[in-house]
C-alpha cells in the first residue's frame, strides 16, 4: 500500500482530516488542485490589500475559560499555538435605508434590552422567543451533543415540538411587527436558506452559539488557519500535493483499491476522504454504475444551494472616516420574509436583497494596512441564471450588479466611493471556476428542514473505505467543516480496527 | 434514513413526506458539471489555441502578432488585460504575459504586441522564428489592469514606457472605435524617437479625437527634435493637466519608469488610490533592487530540493520558476510578475528574495508560500510542489 488515506480536497474538511489521521500516525496524502491549501478558506491580494474570502464570524470557538467545540477541535488538532483569535464585540447590526439601526451584542440579555428598546410593543414577545432558543439548544445539547441514551418528549419538550418547524412560522406565531421579525433572522444569510425555508432549529442554534461562544475572526484571515492545519499535518509525517487533483477513485469489489491523480499516476490506499461534491466523487470519480441507486437518488433529491455575489472593498482610510463602527452588518431593504426573499436569489440583478458587510478592521486594527481598511460585501444569489448571460456581456453584467449594490451601500455609508482603491468582485460564475461546485454553489447542497442534521445521510458512502467530509455531507460553514473532517478521520479508524 | 428519536417529533410525517416526494422528483445532476465548465471555458478557458494570422511590423524591435481563434470563439475582456502565451523553445516549457494590443470588441482576433529583449528567450523567439500560420498555446485573459466603471474617473492619465503602451492601445482604440464617454491623456516615454510603437496610429487618433491627447516624450531625442524631451517628471505632469483633480492615473512600463513616475506624481498630490500600476515582469537585475542582500553574487550557485523530488542546481539571480523551469519542472504561471500567485510553492527551508511589494498574504510570509516567479535563492532550498 501506498498510503494509508488518501484525502482528495485540502478544504477544511479535508485539512482537519488530514492532520486528524497523520496525528494518529497514519501514512496520509492530501491531494490538492490549488496550489495552496484552504479551499473556501481563503484570501487574494489586490494591491496594498489582502481579501479574506470566507470568512465572517468563526462561531463555536468560545473563550479559553468558557470553550466551545471549535476551540477543542483545533487544540486537539495542536494548532492553536499557531494561531490567534480576535474576538468580535458585536454580534451584528442590522440597518433599513430609513434609518432604522440597531445593533446587538453577543449577550443575552443585552441583546433582548437593545431589541426591547427598538421594540418597546413586543418585550414580551422578546423575552418569551429567547427563552425558547435557549430553551430549545439546551435541549439539543441535552440529547445530541451529551448523547442522552433516553430522550423523551418530556425530558426534552422543546426539541420534541420544535425541531422540525420552520423559521418563518416560529417568527410568525411570536412576533407582530414584520421588522423585528427580519432583524431577528438575518442570520438565514450565513445558511443560505431564506427564512420561509429555514428550520427554526438552525436560526436557534445559530444564535444561540453566536451569543454564547462569541463571534471571532482570526489573524491573517481564514487562509491563517488553512495554512496553520497543513502544518500541522506536515509535521505530523503527512505528504501534500498541490496542483493535483484526483482524477479517478479507484474501486474493486465495492472496496476502494486506489487513486489515479490528475498528473496520471496511480497510488495505491484502501481509504479515501472526498472532501469534494458527492455529485464530483460518485459520478467522475467512482462512476456511478458501482453506486447503488438509492444512493444516487438520495443525492439528486437535494437542491444546490445559491452561490454569492461578492466585493471586496480597500479604502484608504479608517473604518470611522466611512461610519463604519461594527464588524457585521446587514443591510436591509425589505421586511418580507415571504417566499420572494427567496426567489430574489433567482434574479441576477441586485435591487433590495439582504446584504452583509463586514469589516474586520473593526475588531482586529492591523487587518489592513495602517490608515486603510476594508470591507467584504456579499449577497447570496443563485447561480444558474448567470449561465443565461451570453459571455460576452459578463463584464458588463458584473460591473452593474456591483454598482446596485455600491448604491445600496451609499445609501447607509455615504463616503464609501470616494475612498475607494481597490474592488475585485466575486460573481456566482467566480463561485463555479474555483469551486468547481455546479451552480457554483457555496453551501453545497441546501439545508431546508428535510435536509437538515436529523435527515443528513452522514459521511460514509456505499462504497468500502470512502468517506466524506465537508459541507456536501453535513452543515456548512467554518465550525461545522472543520469538524465534518475529524469525524471523517475518526470513522476511518473505525473502520481500520474493525 | 436513518433512525432516531426525530421520529416522535412534532410534523415528522410532513418532513418524512417531502423527504419521499424529492426522492421521486430528484434531478439529474450528471450534466450540471459539465454546463459550467462548457460556459467558464468561454470566459476563461485553461487552454486556448491560437494561430497567427498576420505579423506587423512597428517598429524595428517591435512586432505585432495577430492572433486568431482555432477552435473556439474568443473569450471576451477589459481593455488593458493579458493573455498568456506557452511554450516550448529549446527543450524549455515557459510562458509569457502579453498584453492584448488590440480593442475587446474587436472579437474576432487578439493582437499582441512584442518588443525585443536583450537575449529573451520568448521574445525572440516570437520575433524571429513566429511566421503566419503558426499555432500558439494560450489561455484566457486576466489582469486587474483595467478601467473600473465603479470608481476610476472618466478621465484616465495614462504612463506608458516602452512596451507598456500595449494596454494602452487596447484601451485608446476600444474609445474611439466604440465612441466610449471618456477621456485619456497618454504620456508615452521612450529612448528614441523611432522607439515609439504605434506611434502614427496614436497621432491619427489625437488630430482626430478631441478626448485623446497624445505626448510622445523622447529621452535621448536628436537635436532637432521639438516635442518633449527627457523624463515624465512633476513639470510636465503639471504643464500638460493643469490640475490633478478628477483624474485617475495609469502607468505602465518598466520599474524605473515607476520609481521615478511615482514620486513625481505624490509631488503633485495625487493620492495613492488614484494611480494604478501594471505589472512588468520581474526586476531586470535584482542585485539592484532595494534590499537585495550586500554580498550575494547573482552568480552564486545554491541547490533546490523538491520533497519526493530532485535537486536541481539553481543560481541567486535567476527567479526560481525560471530555475525549475530549465529542469523541466513546471508549476503553472501566468503573470510572472509577482501578482497572480499560479506559480507559488512552499518552502520548506532556506530563505529566498522577495523584492518589496510583492503581493502575498500575511500567512504566505509566516508559513514560507512564496511567487517562485519572483523569489530569488539566498540559500539552498528544500521546496514543496
Amino acid at each position: 500500500m501506498d498510503y494509508d488515506v488518501v484525502v482528495i480536497g485540502a478544504g477544511n474538511g479535508g485539512l482537519t482530516a488530514s492532520a486528524t489521521l497523520a496525528r494518529k500516525g497514519q501514512k496520509v496524502l492530501l491531494l490538492e488542485r490549488h496550489n495552496i491549501p484552504g479551499g473556501c478558506a481563503t484570501s487574494f491580494c489586490r494591491g496594498r490589500f489582502e481579501f479574506e474570502v470566507a470568512l465572517h464570524q468563526l462561531s463555536g470557538l468560545g473563550t479559553p475559560e468558557k470553550p466551545g467545540p471549535l476551540r477543542m477541535t483545533l487544540g486537539s488538532l495542536g494548532v492553536m499555538e499557531n494561531l490567534e483569535f480576535v474576538e468580535i464585540q458585536d454580534l451584528y447590526s442590522v440597518y433599513m435605508p430609513d434609518g432604522f439601526t440597531t445593533c446587538l451584542k453577543p449577550d443575552k440579555n443585552q441583546t433582548i434590552a437593545e431589541l426591547k428598546e427598538k421594540f418597546p410593543h413586543e418585550k414580551e414577545a422578546i423575552d418569551n422567543f429567547f427563552d425558547l432558543v435557549y430553551t430549545y439548544a439546551n435541549d439539543m445539547i441535552g440529547a445530541f451533543i451529551f448523547r442522552d441514551p433516553e430522550p423523551s418528549r418530556d425530558k426534552y419538550p422543546n426539541l420534541y415540538r420544535y425541531a422540525l418547524r420552520n423559521a418563518k412560522e416560529v417568527l410568525d406565531d411570536y412576533f407582530k411587527d414584520p421588522l423585528l421579525k427580519t432583524v431577528i433572522s438575518v442570520y438565514w444569510g450565513y445558511l443560505g436558506v431564506s427564512t420561509d425555508q429555514l428550520s427554526f432549529a438552525y436560526l436557534a442554534m445559530l444564535l444561540f452559539q453566536y451569543i454564547e461562544f462569541k463571534p471571532f475572526h482570526v489573524k491573517g484571515g481564514s487562509q491563517a488557519l488553512s495554512n496553520a492545519i497543513l502544518n500541522v499535518f506536515l509535521t505530523a509525517g503527512g505528504r501534500a500535493r498541490f496542483n493535483c487533483g484526483a482524477k479517478r477513485i479507484l474501486v474493486e469489489d465495492n472496496q476502494v483499491i486506489g487513486v489515479e491523480t490528475d498528473q496520471g499516476d496511480t497510488i495505491e490506499t484502501r481509504y479515501v476522504v472526498a472532501n469534494i461534491s458527492p455529485m464530483e466523487t460518485y459520478t467522475n470519480l467512482v462512476g456511478k454504475d458501482l453506486i447503488p441507486n438509492n444512493t444516487l437518488q438520495e443525492m439528486n433529491s437535494r437542491i444546490l444551494s445559491n452561490s454569492a455575489f461578492t466585493m471586496f472593498i480597500g479604502f484608504d482610510c479608517e473604518p470611522d472616516e466611512l461610519n463604519i463602527r461594527e464588524s457585521t452588518n446587514f443591510l436591509m431593504a425589505s421586511t418580507d420574509i415571504s417566499r420572494s426573499l427567496h426567489d430574489r436569489m433567482g434574479r441576477v440583478d441586485i435591487q433590495d436583497e439582504l446584504m452583509v458587510m463586514s469589516c474586520y478592521d473593526i475588531s482586529d486594527p492591523t487587518f489592513s494596512p495602517p490608515g486603510t481598511c476594508q470591507i467584504n460585501l456579499v449577497t447570496l444569489k443563485y447561480g444558474d441564471p448567470w449561465l443565461t448571460i451570453p459571455p460576452g456581456q459578463y463584464h458588463e453584467a458584473k460591473f452593474r450588479c456591483a454598482d446596485s449594490m455600491l448604491k445600496r451601500t451609499e445609501k447607509i455609508f455615504p463616503n464609501i466611493r470616494k475612498h475607494i482603491e481597490e474592488i475585485d468582485i466575486g460573481t456566482p460564475l467566480t463561485h463555479m471556476r474555483y469551486l468547481g461546485h455546479p451552480a457554483g454553489a457555496v453551501y453545497g447542497f441546501e439545508s431546508r428542514t428535510k435536509d437538515s442534521f436529523f435527515f443528513q445521510p452522514g459521511n460514509r458512502s456505499p462504497v468500502d473505505g470512502l468517506t466524506f467530509a465537508g459541507g456536501w455531507v453535513g452543515d456548512q460553514g467554518f465550525e461545522p467543516t472543520l469538524r465534518s473532517g475529524v469525524s471523517a478521520a475518526k470513522s476511518i479508524l473505525r473502520q481500520m480496527n474493525s | 434514513m436513518r433512525k432516531g428519536i426525530w421520529q416522535e417529533f412534532d410534523g415528522y410525517k410532513e418532513i418524512a413526506d417531502e423527504i419521499e416526494l424529492s426522492f421521486e422528483a430528484g434531478k439529474e445532476r450528471s450534466f450540471d458539471r459539465q454546463l459550467a465548465d462548457q460556459y467558464l471555458g468561454r470566459l476563461h478557458p485553461k487552454e486556448l489555441k491560437l494561430r497567427v494570422v498576420d505579423v506587423i511590423e512597428e517598429t524595428p524591435s517591435t512586432k505585432t502578432l495577430r492572433l486568431a481563434p482555432v477552435d473556439a470563439l474568443l473569450p471576451p475582456f477589459l481593455a488593458g488585460q493579458y493573455i498568456p502565451l506557452f511554450a516550448e523553445i529549446d527543450g524549455i516549457r515557459t510562458s509569457r504575459p502579453y498584453s492584448i494590443s488590440s480593442q475587446p470588441k474587436q472579437t474576432g482576433f487578439y493582437d499582441i504586441t512584442v518588443r525585443r529583449v536583450p537575449d529573451g528567450l520568448v521574445s525572440n523567439f516570437l520575433m524571429d522564428q513566429v511566421k503566419v500560420g503558426d499555432l500558439l498555446d494560450s489561455a484566457g485573459p486576466q489582469g486587474n489592469f483595467h478601467f473600473n466603471p465603479l470608481y476610476h474617473d472618466r478621465h484616465m492619465v495614462c504612463f506608458a514606457g516602452g512596451s507598456g503602451i500595449t494596454p494602452f492601445m487596447s484601451m485608446i482604440r476600444e474609445i474611439v472605435e466604440c465612441g466610449l464617454d471618456r477621456e485619456v491623456t497618454l504620456i508615452y516615454g521612450n529612448r528614441h524617437l523611432d522607439d515609439v510603437i504605434f506611434h502614427p496610429e496614436l497621432e491619427s487618433i489625437a488630430q482626430r479625437f478631441d478626448n485623446i491627447t497624445f505626448i510622445p516624450v523622447i529621452e535621448k531625442p536628436a537635436k532637432t527634435y521639438s516635442g518633449a524631451c527627457g523624463f515624465i517628471n512633476a513639470a510636465l505632469i503639471q504643464e500638460v493637466l493643469g490640475d490633478m483633480q478628477d483624474k485617475t492615473f495609469f502607468l505602465c512600463g518598466p520599474q524605473g519608469m515607476y520609481d521615478f513616475c511615482l514620486p513625481e506624481l505624490e509631488s503633485l498630490g495625487v493620492a495613492k488610490r488614484k494611480i494604478r500600476k501594471e505589472m512588468y515582469g520581474p526586476p531586470v537585475d535584482i542585485c539592484d533592487y532595494p534590499g537585495w542582500p550586500s554580498g550575494i553574487n547573482p552568480d552564486k550557485n545554491f541547490q533546490v530540493t523538491i520533497l519526493d523530488g530532485k535537486t536541481i542546481p539553481v543560481n541567486a539571480g535567476t527567479p526560481l520558476l525560471v530555475s525549475l523551469e530549465k529542469e523541466g519542472i513546471v508549476p503553472p504561471s501566468i503573470c510572472r510578475s509577482g501578482e497572480c500567485s499560479m506559480c507559488r510553492v512552499k518552502v520548506l527551508s532556506g530563505k529566498v528574495f522577495q523584492p518589496a511589494g510583492t503581493p502575498v498574504r500575511k500567512s504566505d510570509t509566516r508559513f514560507g508560500y512564496v511567487h517562485s516567479c519572483v523569489s530569488y535563492p539566498l540559500e539552498d532550498l528544500e521546496i514543496m510542489l
